[in-house]
């Protein structure tokens, strides 16, 4: 533990990995809570999957053809604000049979990630670097971009909060006030695809969805407000990432994993806790 | 039907069909005057809800026309205050009831994600007239169901809507609280025009001055003439009936027989 305080301040890609965690727990803690107020964790978790495509594909066309410009990540954000919209699309037209949809693309994009991955001269390990992330990787730059999307994240929350809560919460009453249902929804979708992206970064394409629910999950067992369980989202979110970064530090073990594990416990000791105080109560009671 | 009346809400050969050979509604034409409180009552599937949406403007009619105060539904929005069928809800949906109330004045034009002054006093106001004064604060979660209906209520009325609908309003609530519900939307009527749509037609009928029945056609009746002939005609002859004191319209009314 010491020794990750003072290469903290001794070793640049250290700070960053702290820094990035803080950035990303800010971007999901506001997008995890409508995704799980409005219950769309799969859809959520399809454009993460869906990401590894753009990833491949970027890196392949970067190495294969020289194209160094094409960065990794902007692929990832192509492919999942793609995959957003195409996801949001068949999700409002077609009312059954939706979940099939969903996991062929989830399916589709994860197949041609692989392919891609397969086909580009170099290393296997990057393969693993986007399934499980590698916070200890994030240059300047990317933390840069973090930042930036952040920004962009908070505005367009505090611009339409009060809509997005609406809709989530009765969202034919939303239309009957003349809202658009549909815009909210993409956005909504979007935000969640950007975000995803952020946090491949730090947990990986599998994890992320964990990273984006589990601290909401825990919130909302403390508190009963949308803009409550946010702000204890971030906060527990930074908690994650900075404990789970000090834990695996040393033992040298895999980051995103040691967060993961952290969260995860986290959550069922919450829940436990609350179970035993109910039944506390009960006997009281009784 | 009372021609000279103002009408609020009125339904011009009126045909819709979610697919093209399931016909839910046909040739469908009333009015509803100012101050009415009117019952849409029917089968399940016999097209009560589409009403509802055809006047909300969620849905358009295939032929026919809807005009609400002579507008088309999605121009009026201001004037209509709706409270759908709570059931349906995310009962742990973390808010106050405060934030839901104030849902009522969101609108298209509605910008920067917050409310004024005035708004947050309509809202508490509308609280006040359901009976809910004093559990703005309260999380929209620990409430009854009773009194998650009044704040759904309170919700379309903050508004100030000229007409009113509701969406089963007592399904899930007891007969004492629908009985409460019932006075509260009596005491309204004098100053909103309100459609209900319900299936408890019993109870209804003792407190509504039109009930409107709905099984692809319609046909409109004052309550004096509800008997158990034409509620046989709408659910078919398997149907109980049981009695209550019907209170009897002084209005006269026309019948659409189909």
């Amino acid at each position: 533990m010491s020794s990750f305080l003072t290469d903290l301040l001794e070793l640049p890609f250290l700070f960053n990995a702290v820094l990035a965690g803080i950035l990303c727990s800010i971007a999901g803690g506001i997008v995890g809570t409508f995704v799980v107020l409005r219950r769309i964790t799969y859809i959520a978790a399809a454009i993460s999957h869906c990401i590894l495509g753009g990833l491949g594909a970027a890196r392949y066309f970067s190495v294969v053809y020289g194209l160094e410009w094409i960065r990794p990540i902007y692929g990832a954000i192509l492919t999942a604000i793609l995959s957003a919209v195409i996801i949001g699309i068949i999700s409002l037209r077609a009312k059954e049979r939706e979940d099939t949809v969903i996991s062929a693309l989830w399916a589709i994009g994860m197949a041609s990630g692989v392919l891609f991955i397969f086909k580009t001269p170099g290393y296997g390990e990057d393969l693993m670097s986007y399934l499980f992330g590698n916070i200890l990787m994030v240059s300047s730059q990317d933390l840069w971009f973090i930042g930036i999307l952040d920004i962009v994240l908070v505005t367009i929350t505090a611009i339409f909060y009060r809509q997005i809560v609406a809709v989530c919460f009765d969202e034919e009453f939303a239309r009957t006030r003349g809202l658009s249902v549909e815009f909210y929804y993409l956005l909504v979708l979007c935000m969640t695809a950007l975000t995803v992206v952020l946090m491949v970064s730090a947990v990986g394409i599998i994890m992320v969805i964990a990273m984006l629910t589990l601290p909401v999950a825990v919130g909302c067992k403390f508190f009963n407000r949308v803009s409550k369980i946010m702000l204890s989202a971030i906060i527990l979110g930074i908690a994650f990432n900075v404990f789970g970064l000090m834990a695996s530090y040393e033992p040298n073990l895999p980051s995103g994993a040691v967060t993961i594990i952290i969260a995860g416990l986290t959550y069922f000791a919450t829940v436990l806790f609350f179970m035993f105080k109910k039944t506390k109560i009960k006997t009281k009671l009784n | 039907m009372i021609m000279n009346e103002e009408s609020v809400l009125k339904f011009n050969n009126v045909n819709f069909a979610y697919e093209a050979d399931r016909t839910i509604l046909e040739n469908i034409n009333f009015e509803i005057p100012r101050g009415d409180f009117a019952c849409i009552v029917g089968p399940n599937g016999g097209g009560k809800t589409t009403i509802l949406k055809l006047i909300l403007g969620l849905i358009r009619p295939v032929n026919g026309s809807v005009e609400v105060f002579g507008k088309k539904p999605d121009e009026i929005r201001e004037k209509v205050g709706y409270v759908p069928q709570f059931s349906k809800f995310d009962s742990g949906f973390p808010v106050s009831v405060l934030d839901v109330v104030l849902m009522g004045c969101l609108s298209k034009n509605f910008w920067w994600g917050r409310y004024s002054k005035k708004q947050r006093a309509m809202a508490l106001t509308a609280l006040d007239s359901v009976g809910l004064g004093g559990f703005e604060h309260s999380g929209f979660a620990d409430l009854s169901g009773g009194q998650r209906q009044r704040a759904m209520i309170a919700r379309a009325i903050m508004g100030e809507p000229e007409l009113l609908l509701l969406d089963e309003p007592t399904a899930s609530v007891d007969v004492k609280g629908t009985e409460q519900l019932y006075n509260m939307f009596a005491e309204m009527n004098k100053k909103f025009t309100i459609i209900i749509v319900s299936h408890d037609i019993g109870f209804v009928s003792a407190h509504v001055k039109t009930v409107v029945c709905v099984r692809k056609t319609l046909q409109i009746h004052p309550v004096s003439e509800l008997t158990g002939e034409s509620l046989q005609k709408l659910y078919g002859p398997e149907v109980n009936i049981v009695r209550h004191d019907h209170r009897c319209s002084e209005k006269g009314h026309v019948c659409h027989h189909s």
